[in-house]
């Protein structure tokens, strides 16, 4: 089984340690003896790669990182992400690439930044007198709600969903869309969009694992046999930060 | 008032030392400046030949300094410098507070300060320095200082108010800094390697402005030293480097280890040459007994083994780090220890720690211990890098227990290989030397 996985931007949207999730997304592959491919989708790479990839991943950038690349997928790519997302390719946007998928974002300043609108949501930055966003943060997501998805934020504007049902997870500890309204991310179809990054993979194991199942489960029609994992060090990493919340907050589990 | 502030910091700092509190370098600075915040602003002018310099960037400065204090003394300028750890205001107040006598008068020449890259433009508000280094802008610590380009538009704000006496000396092989000399108006000097030192033709992963400063496009290198720091030509609008000072030769006398270093050193000797007229010739003779500054490539003997300890805080010091580490490596009976705290001065998101290349440690040594608040995050970091060889990746969170395993698991003149971040260098060396600060 080969799967390719297409890396927007490595050379620009990569600021938050988010090539993590591109060596967890390898390591798992090779677990579970999926010879996996890593392209780089940048700015000079024609945009009809994009609907030959299995699985997609766009990390989060700075300000004016994330203008030249807006700049590329409006003028260029986004009509092909958002027909890999409709065609249930599964992919993960952390931060400014979540953000970008939206109808808006509204900066600092007040400009207004018009989005892909491959989903129903705007973002808006309250201004600098506002502070950002930071911290640890836990969720319980869709995907496995028996555990707690850990991962870090830090992120100055806030998210509103049109449609709340629609987030990726609930937040247990930490920020998440807008700090209000315990909504986090967004997942629809096979597509996650987040603001967690830590980054988010290695740290959770089934997200990874259900990124590479639904690649598999839609390329080759098959699953993905799983025998015992060692994810002993994941599960330590992710309980850290837990204990040390609740100390802080005694929300409760 | 003034001095009644400092004959009371004077004895605040007396009794420190004393009893040991600490060594001295933050606390009386906080006194002073919370009765007085306009302390060091004062001083300063009551001490008009007093020639201050100011070093900043994200890696380097505290060696760029030592470097520098220790080539004047050489030539019997005397001189004076905040201690390690205290680079923000009351850093510089405390080192104020200690070389000033009753009457408020400064005997020494010369004061080089190093400035944490956040706080430098606060600190221009206080005083004109004579000099200005800035080494280089990397992502450090995004949770706690923002992004760097946050920081550059601060430094450009700051230095746009800056007397244009100022001489402002610049990582010209940045080309983030280049662009940053290009618009202010203080009178500047731009140091670089030569092209023949540069080990790297493609851009690495650890980079922050690999884009235009002028006209956003990716910018296309000739040769890479490290990082975004190499020769470098736009193809769209014709950005490109002129003028840069670099060593006609290369220095091998100098004990640091790394590309890194060599920017360092070549500050160094451009600052010494354009503001003291020293020859580069007299320079190279005086560095041969600089020995490394505490955490810094430095060396501990314990229990008859030797620990190298290469602080590493951000992913373009962690891999400048390794480098220097592996030059120093020639089998595989080694031990690597690597320590990842979050503390407040680490910052607390450790994400950052993806982006080092770790693939070249798994040859080098024998076995590798982890240990910290945030153990398992880089147990998995490894883990992930090179998952055949798990079994040679030992996590243990407490120090203690660590450094003891570690003995066990050494003979008398085998090397450890220590790369701990900033909080987790000084509990380190507590542990090896018995005190955080030298």
């Amino acid at each position: 089984m080969k799967l390719y996985l297409g890396w927007f931007y490595p050379d620009l949207m990569s600021t938050y340690g988010d090539r993590g999730n591109i060596i967890a997304l390898c390591h798992w592959a090779k677990v579970f003896r999926i010879d996996i491919k890593v392209v780089s989708i940048s700015i000079n790479k024609p945009k009809e790669i994009i609907l030959k990839m299995d699985i997609l991943f766009m990390g989060g950038a700075q300000d004016k990182q994330q203008e030249i690349v807006n700049k590329d997928l409006k003028d260029n790519k986004g009509e092909y992400l958002k027909k890999a997302i409709e065609a249930e390719i599964p992919g993960l946007f952390v931060c400014g690439a979540y953000q970008f998928l939206g109808n808006y974002y509204k900066t600092a300043d007040g400009t207004k930044i018009r989005g892909l609108s491959i989903f129903d949501f705007y973002t808006e930055n309250p201004g600098n007198n506002f502070p950002r966003l930071i911290g640890d943060i836990g969720i319980k997501t869709k995907i496995n709600s028996s555990e707690i998805v850990v991962g870090f934020e830090n992120h100055g504007g806030r998210t509103y969903l049109a449609d709340k049902n629609l987030a990726f997870g609930e937040v247990i500890f930490g920020f998440g869309n807008n700090g209000i309204d315990k909504t986090e991310g967004i997942f629809y179809k096979n597509t996650i969009g987040t603001y967690l990054h830590g980054p988010l993979l290695p740290k959770n194991p089934k997200i990874t694992y259900f990124l590479l199942e639904k690649a598999i489960e839609k390329k080759y029609k098959r699953k993905i046999r799983v025998k015992k994992i060692d994810d002993e060090w994941e599960k330590k990493a992710r309980e850290l930060v837990i204990k040390e919340k609740i100390k802080t907050y005694k929300f409760k589990l | 008032m003034l001095y009644f502030l400092i004959i009371f910091s004077k004895f605040v700092s007396f009794f420190i030392r004393i009893f040991r509190f600490g060594s001295g370098s933050t606390w009386p600075g906080h006194l002073v400046l919370f009765f007085d915040p306009k302390f060091v602003k004062k001083v300063i002018e009551k001490n008009p030949n007093l020639k201050i310099f100011v070093v900043t960037g994200t890696n380097g400065k505290t060696t760029t300094v030592a470097l520098l204090k220790h080539l004047l003394e050489k030539n019997n300028i005397s001189c004076f410098s905040n201690q390690e750890g205290a680079n923000l205001l009351n850093g510089i107040a405390s080192a104020l507070v200690k070389n000033i006598n009753i009457k408020g008068k400064i005997k020494k020449e010369v004061a080089l300060f190093e400035v944490d890259e956040f706080n430098f433009p606060l600190v221009l508000k206080e005083f004109n320095p004579v000099g200005i280094i800035i080494l280089n802008l990397f992502r450090d610590q995004l949770d706690r200082y923002g992004e760097v380009n946050n920081i550059f538009s601060r430094w450009l704000e700051a230095l746009k108010n800056v007397s244009s006496n100022t001489v402002v000396f610049l990582n010209g092989d940045d080309p983030q800094l280049y662009y940053l000399g290009k618009k202010i108006l203080c009178r500047v000097f731009y140091f670089g390697l030569r092209k023949e030192l540069m080990p790297l033709k493609k851009i690495p992963h650890d980079v922050d402005f690999n884009y235009c400063p002028v006209c956003f496009k990716i910018l296309s290198y000739k040769k890479i030293a490290y990082s975004h720091l190499g020769k470098f030509i736009c193809k769209n609008c014709g950005f490109k480097q002129s003028d840069i000072f670099t060593l006609d030769r290369f220095v091998s006398n100098f004990l640091l280890k790394g590309v890194c270093n060599f920017y360092n050193l070549t500050a160094v000797f451009v600052f010494l040459e354009k503001i003291f007229g020293f020859s580069s010739k007299k320079i190279e003779l005086m560095i041969t007994d600089f020995l490394p500054v505490f955490g810094r490539q430095e060396k501990i003997n314990y229990n008859k083994r030797d620990f190298y300890i290469f602080l590493s805080k951000n992913p373009t010091g962690f891999n400048q780090s390794i480098d220097a580490a592996l030059s120093l490596i020639k089998n595989k009976k080694n031990i690597f220890w690597f320590i990842l705290n979050n503390k407040i001065p680490d910052g607390h998101d450790v994400s950052w720690i993806w982006d080092v290349d770790f693939n070249r440690i798994f040859l080098a040594n024998k076995k590798i211990f982890v240990s910290g608040d945030r153990v398992f995050d880089m147990a998995i970091r490894l883990k992930y890098e090179n998952s055949p060889l798990k079994k040679k990746i030992i996590p243990i969170r407490d120090l203690k227990l660590t450094l003891k395993e570690i003995l066990k698991a050494t003979r008398e003149n085998e090397k450890i290989f220590v790369f701990p971040n900033y909080s987790a260098m000084l509990e380190v060396r507590k542990l090896l030397v018995g005190r955080k600060f030298l």
